[in-house]
């Protein structure tokens, strides 16, 4: 169990030791059957990368969100100014609300954008925002689900009144622990991969078979 | 059989319990199959045999289920095991007697269990439905044994290294075993709640991903170069896939329950793995894909590498599937419909058996020392399982994509019902195929047994394949 260090992604083995693998390698069937010490092909580390990131991407909450009530306030705040009034169709008055409404944080935009609504929608859900607006409620912690606005499935940490918060956040632990499991994962790997002999050795199979 | 059950270990000829476990497994496919397309009929025909508590498809439903997994699939990696472990090892079975007795036991539990399954003595909770006595009979006399025996084998072996496939028939019946204890722990201690949810899934994960999955890539690490005669592409990606499998695999079980109330944290941990299991299904299709350099024609000549490699490409759909359809994104459309049955047939009647028939196709021949006695079944046999499955799995996709939009769109159950209905049936006739396909498997195997051409010494069964 020879070690050095000196050219890691070379090999982690010294001669000696990638010698008795080598010849191991080399001298013994295994039914039959031999191996090659190619390389991880680099097509094959470029998924692997892909792979990780897409991983973090695509289950992020920030994704397949259902659209929260507090999105829309402004909306409806809009719906009955003069300006909105005076506009003749209703494409045209949705065009001003969203041009008027947007939100100056990026990920509340990124929201409104993916949840576009058309007037009809507003329409049905103007009087539920404004009731739920007059009792003081959090709008975060309501999710808009085709015609109704209601209580958000998810729960999370409790608050400070024993009840679980609502608001999914788009980061949590268990992200933080993926990170280190994975970076874990990827030192445990290149260093079991690199305690082989170098990939430019070649097998010769004709020893054994 | 029962001639070695009481006779002395030398006495029994090497390669006697894997032809026991071979033709075991390809009988419970026969019936596994044979279910399913019962079951499949009474979907399709609701009038289908009404009128008995006993074959309602409450009953029978899990029947079929567990006779394919613990019947032909288990079955049938058990025979790998039992002659690929001391090939690989270039030594013989640690005990063929111990062997004989695995696959006697196997046979009687497994028969008993479905049966009190079938007249309704269940746990109640999918994959692990075995009543507790059962699940104890499976860990002391099923799982015991065969893990005994290919550990054994293993560190009787006369080579110095440990091939690959090895490594997984190694630890795959260490975590099966793990596996089925600690996911039966809810009806050892009587737990309920979302204990109960998450250890049953945990349970229904890990069956797939710590036992089916990596021991039928275990066979494809054999059979590709072993038939080829091509060495292993690379031992470097047979490193990354094995421990990939084991850190990777073993964590997502949350995933199964993205809209439970259990902790967001754990649900993220679990989705982000879930999508990690792209990493081994990576590894395992290149390595075996460019093992196959200069042998294609293989592909469509040899019937072990048509099963074999058919079964490696469908690695790649049914990991995209897994991979991506527990995320939250995705999940809330896809969960609870036809769409989850596509996938699970996918990787138990796909991937898995495309890998498994291979290799007792090539395990019997050679044990057997006899050829097959029809190529031209065998082709039907694939053919007829691929048609079959392949209708099965988009028919019920969609089913499952329609059933999402039902579900989302709150449209009455009645018209998503009626709306299905032809895939229903198309379901059904794929699943009649794969079971017609089956049966002349059986056949073919047993006419191979007691018909076949004697294949001479020093020659290997594929090597003969089109010498009359």
């Amino acid at each position: 169990m020879a070690w050095k260090f000196d050219k890691p992604l070379h090999s982690m083995s010294d001669a000696e030791q990638n010698k008795k693998a080598c010849d191991v390698w080399e001298g013994e069937s295994l039914g039959g059957i031999a191996e090659n010490n190619n390389r991880v092909p680099r097509a094959v580390i470029w998924l692997m990368v892909m792979t990780i990131v897409t991983a973090f991407a695509v289950t992020n909450p920030l994704w397949g969100q259902r659209p929260t009530a507090s999105l829309y306030v402004d909306y409806v705040k809009l719906m009955d100014s003069p300006q909105v009034q005076a506009i003749a169709t209703d494409k045209g008055k949705m065009e001003y609300i969203v041009n008027n409404a947007k939100s100056s944080d990026s990920r509340t935009l990124g929201l409104q954008d993916r949840h576009p609504l058309t007037m009809d929608d507003l329409h049905v859900i103007k009087d539920q925002i404004i009731e739920l607006e007059n009792k003081g409620v959090d709008l975060e912690e309501y999710t808009i689900i085709g015609p109704y606005v209601q209580l958000a499935n998810f729960e999370g940490e409790p608050k400070a009144d024993g009840t679980p918060s609502r608001k999914q956040p788009f980061w949590d632990k268990g992200y933080t622990i993926d990170i280190f499991y994975v970076a874990y994962f990827c030192i445990a790997m290149l260093i079991v991969i690199k305690r082989l002999p170098d990939y430019s050795w070649k097998p010769d199979h004709s020893v054994a078979h | 059989m029962f001639k070695y059950l009481f006779a002395k270990n030398e006495d029994i000829p090497p390669g006697t319990a894997a032809v026991y476990f071979g033709f075991s497994s390809i009988l419970w496919f026969v019936i596994g199959t044979g279910l399913g397309s019962f079951n499949a009929a009474k979907l399709a025909f609701p009038d289908f045999v009404t009128g008995s508590e006993l074959f309602s498809f409450g009953h029978m439903r899990q029947v079929h289920v567990l006779a394919v997994i613990f019947g032909w699939i288990s079955m049938a990696f058990a025979m790998a095991m039992m002659y690929i472990t001391p090939a690989l090892g270039n030594t013989k079975l640690w005990s063929e007697k111990l062997g004989v007795w695995n696959c006697f036991l196997w046979n009687i539990g497994l028969s008993t269990g479905l049966t009190l399954l079938w007249f309704g003595v269940t746990s109640g909770r999918e994959y692990s439905d075995f009543p507790w006595f059962i699940d104890l009979y499976i860990a002391s006399f099923i799982a015991l044994p065969m893990a005994i025996n290919v550990w054994m084998t293993i560190l009787t072996r006369r080579t110095q290294g440990i091939y690959t496939t090895n490594w997984f028939f190694g630890a795959g019946v260490f975590m099966i075993a793990i596996v089925f204890i600690v996911g039966n722990s809810p009806e050892w201690f009587n737990l309920t709640g979302l204990s109960e949810a998450y250890l049953t899934w945990w349970f229904a994960h890990n069956v797939l991903g710590l036992w089916i999955t990596p021991i039928a890539a275990a066979i494809a690490y054999y059979t590709v170069p072993k038939v080829t005669g091509n060495p292993l592409y690379s031992h470097r990606i047979g490193h990354l896939h094995f421990w990939s499998v084991v850190v990777f695999y073993s964590t997502p079980a949350a995933h199964h329950l993205m809209s439970a109330p259990l902790p967001e944290w754990l649900k993220s941990f679990a989705s982000v793995e879930g999508v990690l299991i792209l990493v081994p299904a990576i590894a395992f299709v290149s390595n075996l894909l460019l093992t196959m350099q200069g042998k294609w024609h293989m592909f469509v000549e040899n019937v072990e590498i048509k099963f074999t490699i058919t079964g490696v490409l469908m690695a790649i759909p049914l990991n995209m599937q897994g991979g991506f359809q527990q995320t939250r994104a995705i999940n809330w459309y896809v969960h609870g419909t036809g769409w989850i049955v596509a996938h699970a047939h996918l990787a138990l009647l796909g991937f898995s058996t495309f890998l498994e028939a291979a290799a007792v196709y090539y395990g019997l021949q050679t044990i057997l020392r006899r050829k097959l006695f029809s190529l031209a079944l065998a082709n039907f046999h694939f053919w007829f399982l691929l048609i079959g499955f392949s209708i099965y799995w988009v028919s019920m996709t969609i089913a499952g994509l329609i059933q999402g939009a039902g579900k989302i769109y709150e449209v009455p159950y009645i018209d998503v019902v009626i709306a299905e209905h032809p895939y229903m049936i198309a379901r059904w006739v794929g699943g009649t195929m794969v079971f017609t396909g089956n049966i002349v498997w059986l056949y073919n195997m047993y006419m191979t047994a007691k018909a076949g051409t004697e294949i001479p010494e020093g020659r290997l069964p594929h090597e003969l394949a089109y010498e009359r």
